[in-house]
């Protein structure tokens, strides 16, 4: 006998696109189930980067001061630098209470602007203060204002005095916090010292991780900085941990759910599909096919749908976590490549399950019932 | 007479089906019903017998037994020598493929595969596909032009001719023929008609069910069943 070019593949094609629609559902069943998991699992692994990046918002969640309001160490900033890592962000203050023009006390602070507005982004500024907003003659340093410092307004020249050195200043902006930055007036901090000759005295940092990690941090910190007080910001890292973890269990049950209603839905579809054919699978047994054929059948068709649905499911999985992501956490969440074996997986225990089970039922039921169409 | 020394001994030299006491029962809301009640039956080589009786005399029953797609509750059944009470799931299926050709009142064809394709997903689960050979075959049933339609694209008379050459492709020696023009007009059932009695010319042994007298007459013996037992049996002639 020579070999022609029917082939099981051939049969298990002819039969999709026989039953076009049956098949259709099928293979969405199995693409919104891979979506589903897909977008589930990457939102799960990235849940902890991204609450972590939100608890960022709320500022600093470690202060160094030195004690009775002293001088920290000169190399207190470089040290914290070097123990928090480059993903940690500090910013330094120096504080000195100068006069204005009409001998009123006020406190000026001294600050790394572009540290502050990453870490303290609850602070409202009209400004911030760079080169464009210095004034005309240029000789003035720009100073952000509090908006209950004083009366200086934003694009006004004035000048302030400390131990009888006056300094020109720039109101580049005004600073709304509802705290006590709303009556300061703050400077770059190398103005600051240069003029006051006043060194940091307060270190703010963001470090990112857990609460077990900002700890570990805390605790690094005071080894190495002995003479320099170290405080946690307790409420925040505390609820942060809280947060992040009953966040994360909730998204795990709800996972589980989804991923159970996805599956009993894909379940209910492909078994069906596989039990609509129990009048083909009757006629095959008649024609001498023997259990396993009729079953491997049916297993690679539900194989192939899953194979299929993993593939279409995991890219429109990623696109949606990827929008959740902008929407919620206004960060791109990217695919992770790791999940993809286990969408698969997942895809193809839901397909060989579907198949399976009608496999037993119609194994069950007798050919010759099925033929007469019972 | 050839039935009284059988099973306990060797299936008579020309026996290729030998049923005793053979009992099929079916369990339902109303109670057990016994569709077949002790049927003994003795089939020779190359014999064209039919089977007739009322609607639920156990006619189909007997041929679905016959063909291994239903079990018998008691009793035995030897075909081609053969115990086919002996045999494994497996040995069933293979036994069904290489021995029995069936030809179904409801054509039964795969309705996504071609003329041809249908022939050959026969030969797939007997061996191998041999589509020149499938080919042939429908050439014998006089449809060499329609091998590539699907069924839908054909008359129920061309379809049972279809299902008739794939009930032949792997040389059965029996061919069970569950009411073969019961689907078809006249014109179609005198050319399957042919096909049969070409068939038992060609000395295949054919086992039909029928209710038509006409059909009933080509064999070469009529059972007649009511209520699940043989209650006639006569030469067609």
């Amino acid at each position: 006998m020579s070999r022609s070019r029917f082939s099981l593949l051939i049969l298990l094609r002819r039969g999709l696109m026989h039953r076009r629609t049956r098949s259709l559902a099928a293979l969405f069943s199995l693409i919104v189930s891979a979506a589903v998991a897909t977008a589930l699992l990457t939102l799960y692994a990235s849940l902890n980067q991204k609450l972590h990046q939100q608890f960022r918002a709320f500022g600093a969640n470690i202060i160094l001061t030195a004690p009775d309001g002293a001088a920290l160490p000169p190399e207190t900033l470089s040290t914290a630098r070097a123990i928090s890592g480059p993903e940690s962000r500090i910013v330094p203050f120096a504080y000195a209470v100068a006069q204005t023009a009409d001998g009123a006390p006020i406190v000026v602070a001294g600050t790394d602007f572009s540290a502050v507005r990453a870490v303290d982004r609850w602070w409202q500024v009209s400004h911030w203060p760079d080169a464009e907003n210095l004034s005309a003659d240029s000789t003035a340093t720009a100073a952000l204002i509090g908006t209950r410092a004083k009366n200086f307004l934003p694009g006004e020249n004035f000048s302030l005095t400390y131990n009888g050195h006056a300094l020109p200043l720039h109101a580049a902006g005004t600073v709304h916090t509802g705290g006590a930055e709303d009556s300061r007036v703050y400077l770059p901090l190398a103005a600051f010292t240069a003029w006051t000759s006043v060194p940091a005295t307060t270190l703010e940092i963001q470090a990112p991780g857990s609460a077990a990690q900002v700890q570990r941090l805390l605790d690094r910190l005071r080894l190495a900085l002995p003479g320099v007080e170290v405080h946690a910001v307790r409420q925040l890292v505390e609820s942060e941990g809280r947060v992040v973890d009953r966040t994360r269990a909730l998204m795990f049950y709800s996972l589980l759910l989804i991923a159970l209603t996805v599956a009993i839905c894909v379940l209910a579809t492909l078994m069906a599909s596989v039990l609509e054919r129990r009048r083909d699978f009757a006629i095959m047994k008649a024609l001498g096919s023997t259990q396993h054929q009729v079953s491997l059948l049916f297993l690679l068709e539900a194989i192939l749908l899953a194979l299929i649905g993993a593939v279409v499911g995991y890219f429109l999985g990623n696109l949606l976590a990827f929008l959740i992501g902008e929407w919620n956490f206004h960060t791109a969440i990217l695919p992770l490549w790791q999940i993809a074996p286990q969408v698969l997986l997942l895809n193809l225990m839901v397909a060989i399950l579907a198949g399976g089970v009608p496999m037993r039922i119609l194994r069950a039921m007798k050919p010759a019932t099925l033929l007469r169409g019972e | 007479m050839i039935l009284e020394t059988s099973l306990q001994s060797a299936t008579p030299p020309d026996a290729v089906i030998e049923l005793r006491d053979l009992t099929r029962e079916y369990a339902s809301r109303a109670g057990v019903v016994r569709a077949l009640n002790a049927i003994s039956l003795t089939v020779q080589r190359g014999e064209w017998i039919a089977i007739m009786g009322p609607s639920g005399s156990g006619k189909s029953t007997l041929v679905n037994i016959l063909g291994c797609l239903d079990q018998p509750t008691a009793g035995t059944m030897r075909i081609a020598g053969t115990d086919v009470h002996q045999l494994s799931r497996q040995e069933l299926d293979r036994f069904r493929a290489e021995k029995i050709g069936f030809i179904f009142q409801q054509f039964h064809l795969i309705p996504y595969l071609t003329a041809v394709e249908n022939i050959m997903l026969a030969q797939y689960f007997h061996s191998m596909t041999d589509e020149p050979e499938a080919l042939r075959a429908l050439e014998h049933v006089g449809l060499a032009d329609r091998a590539q339609h699907l069924p839908s694209q054909l008359s129920g008379g061309e379809q049972q001719r279809v299902c008739i050459a794939r009930a032949l492709i792997n040389q059965p020696p029996i061919l069970l023929a569950d009411e073969p023009t019961g689907n078809l007009d006249a014109a179609n059932q005198q050319i399957v008609q042919e096909h049969l009695r070409a068939l038992h010319r060609a000395g295949r042994t054919i086992v039909m069910v029928t209710h038509d007298p006409e059909m009933a007459a080509l064999a070469d013996r009529v059972v007649e069943l009511h209520h699940g037992r043989i209650a006639a049996e006569r030469s067609a002639s």
